[in-house]
């Protein structure tokens, strides 16, 4: 049985609908995250979870419990907020306190609970600080511990390294995932960092617009993305239009305004039907050569980004593709170049 | 580095110069002289007398009549205060947190009392309180009253809540409005009821507003004279009205000054106390 159910939810704040039918199943244990730019959704999605807005209609359940109308404080959720949201007239350990006091939870049983939340995050030394003493990886601690002190059924994060320097966010992912595995609770995450929850997820949710365009894992999101906003999103990708020629033991010819590109199908396209081809940078390698099914081009641009060379190159009708390849520059600007295309490492997309 | 932040200072002083010498000028030099008054003789046919005696404030401390007066402007002082503060606690929360699109209208409505002269907004409450005035009136339709609401401190009490509101109201809604409202979601879902948000929460953080609108209240409350010389129509007496009563009436210069310092140190007494018990749980928030 699923821990969390969400069952058709919608969420209109007067004319404007926020989330559109949105069904998930999140399992027991999973950290899913919620995925998309700013005003996609993810965010009320959450909110809703938590018990924070009220849902237009739609159902939500833990485990078999409908919880659609329940109020916050009696979800049993831990929440933890982008700007942490503690509260400032507290200690750290206060803070952390709140949510045992708030739960009737005292005596042994409460100092069992802090001593082992607060050395999960590594605070003790820092009890009888106030908040605005601490940095803001203390603060997102703080924060975490206050929201699993109460050994919640449900973790939210929402956005919570987004206000964190870019190092820190970096080792912030790796202690948050480390973290839920250990405790072994369920996670919905939310963020517009595609990297965060590649790295942290089991399976990611991608929204647009309030309606969900992909569930799946890192890997499916990646490599096999479900429409053209999921593949733009996530990573860089070249989105090449053209029209299905044929098809040949599974790879398929498509007709483009600069050549013809090949690539493995997992289904059938119909030839003739309009089609877009997603070439990720680093699959497309250059050559100063011939080589079969290459298309022409001509280097327009070149960042030498240190571990990558990031190339633009335009191709024969002048549309620009981004071409990422290692190492040391071999090619100057202004070059005329083939760009291979491995038929392996495309996705079609209608 | 040193010589930069000398300059700035310099910069500092000179910029407050202007408003250093006003306040020195026609505060500090006045209250002064006030204080010197105090001590001086009394005179018959001149300000004061040469000389200079205690004998103003014995006369001050040492009757009952003047000591009863002293602790009924406090205590009406105190209980505008109080009164002002439940009114306003509510309001103030609202305005801040308020999504409407009247809040300038809210604004506007919560300074209507200062936008017309204390005279002027007297007289409207005559007609309202007076014993055939408009309330009881009203009442009388009902079977109830008439109520006296007027020459005694019901009335004066009424017109001080209502003009001193505002000074209560803003104060907490800017600190209120200081509050980010995840903390209350914060606390929601860590298991608090809407009761447990407002005390743990909500109550603390506003303390630093509350502290300064019941400050500001009560310092105007205990000085007003105005509202109780009109409202009370000389049956309601205060600090102030003896006060100016000393002065203008009998002449008594300096027993009046002492008077009036009386109420000053007292005031300032209870407000040093007031801040004191109160700067603990607002240094936590400092």
């Amino acid at each position: 049985m699923s821990r969390l159910t969400i069952h058709e939810l919608t969420k209109a704040f007067m004319a404007f609908v926020a989330v559109k039918d949105v069904n998930l199943e999140v399992a027991d244990g999973e950290f899913l995250s919620l995925l998309g730019p700013s005003g996609c959704g993810k965010t009320t999605t959450l909110r809703c979870v938590a018990g924070l807005e009220d849902p237009t209609s739609g159902k939500i359940l833990f485990g078999d419990k409908d919880v659609t109308h329940l109020p916050p404080e009696r979800r049993h959720i831990g929440m933890v907020f982008q700007n942490y949201a503690l509260f400032p007239h507290m200690t750290v350990v206060e803070n952390v306190k709140f949510g045992l006091d708030m739960k009737g939870i005292t005596g042994a049983e409460a100092q069992r609970r802090m001593t082992s939340v607060m050395e999960m995050v590594q605070l003790s030394h820092l009890q009888d600080r106030h908040p605005r003493q601490l940095s803001g990886g203390q603060q997102q601690r703080v924060a975490l511990a206050r929201a699993l002190v109460i050994e919640p059924t449900l973790l939210l994060l929402d956005e919570p390294l987004a206000n964190l320097d870019a190092k820190l966010r970096e080792e912030m992912r790796f202690f948050i995932r480390s973290l839920q595995q250990r405790v072994g609770i369920t996670t919905l995450y939310v963020t517009h960092d595609q990297a965060e929850s590649m790295t942290m997820s089991d399976r990611i949710v991608v929204m647009f617009g309030g309606y969900i365009h992909q569930v799946g894992s890192p890997q499916d999101i990646y490599f096999r993305p479900a429409t053209k906003e999921v593949a733009n999103f996530i990573g860089h990708s070249n989105l090449l239009p053209g029209k299905v020629l044929d098809e040949h033991d599974g790879i398929v010819s498509v007709q483009t305004a600069f050549g013809v590109v090949q690539s493995r199908a997992l289904q059938k396209w119909k030839s003739g039907s309009p089609v877009t081809v997603m070439v990720r940078p680093e699959t497309l390698r250059l050559t100063a050569g011939s080589y079969p099914n290459a298309l022409p081009g001509r280097i327009v641009a070149q960042h030498f980004l240190g571990n990558i060379v990031d190339y633009r190159v335009a191709l024969a009708d002048d549309t620009m593709v981004m071409i990422q390849s290692l190492g040391g520059q071999t090619h100057a600007t202004g070059d005329a170049i083939n760009v291979i295309v491995d038929p392996e490492k495309t996705w079609l997309l209608p | 580095m040193i010589m930069a932040k000398a300059k700035t200072n310099l910069r500092n002083w000179v910029f407050g110069l202007p408003a250093l010498l006003l306040v020195l000028l026609f505060i500090v030099v006045p209250y002064l002289n006030i204080v010197v008054m105090s001590f001086r003789n009394t005179s018959m046919s001149a300000p004061y007398a040469p000389g200079f005696t205690f004998d103003n404030y014995t006369r001050v401390l040492g009757d009952l009549y003047y000591l009863v007066l002293l602790r009924d402007t406090l205590f009406f002082a105190l209980l505008t205060t109080v009164l002002c503060f439940v009114l306003a606690f509510p309001v103030a929360f609202h305005l801040a947190r308020t999504k409407s699109r009247f809040q300038g209208l809210l604004y506007a409505g919560v300074l209507s009392p200062l936008l017309t002269g204390v005279v002027i907004r007297c007289f409207g409450w005559i007609v309202l309180l007076s014993n055939n005035g408009i309330v009881n009136q009203l009442l009388a339709y009902g079977g109830l009253g008439p109520y006296r609401l007027m020459y005694n401190h019901t009335g004066v009490t009424i017109a001080l809540v209502h003009v001193f509101l505002p000074f209560m109201i803003l104060p907490i809604m800017n600190s209120v409005q200081a509050i980010d409202p995840r903390l209350e979601e914060a606390a929601r879902t860590l298991g608090a009821s809407r009761t447990s948000v407002f005390r743990r929460v909500l109550l603390p953080l506003t303390l630093p507003g509350i502290q300064s609108g019941v400050i500001l209240v009560f310092v105007l409350s205990a000085s007003a004279y105005v509202i109780p010389l009109l409202l009370g129509q000389g049956q309601v007496q205060t600090v102030p009205t003896i006060v100016v009563q000393q002065l203008l009436g009998s002449f008594l210069w300096p027993f009046g000054a002492a008077l009036a310092l009386t109420l000053s140190v007292s005031v300032l007494f209870l407000v040093s106390t007031f801040a004191l018990s109160t700067i603990r749980s607002m240094r936590r928030l400092a």
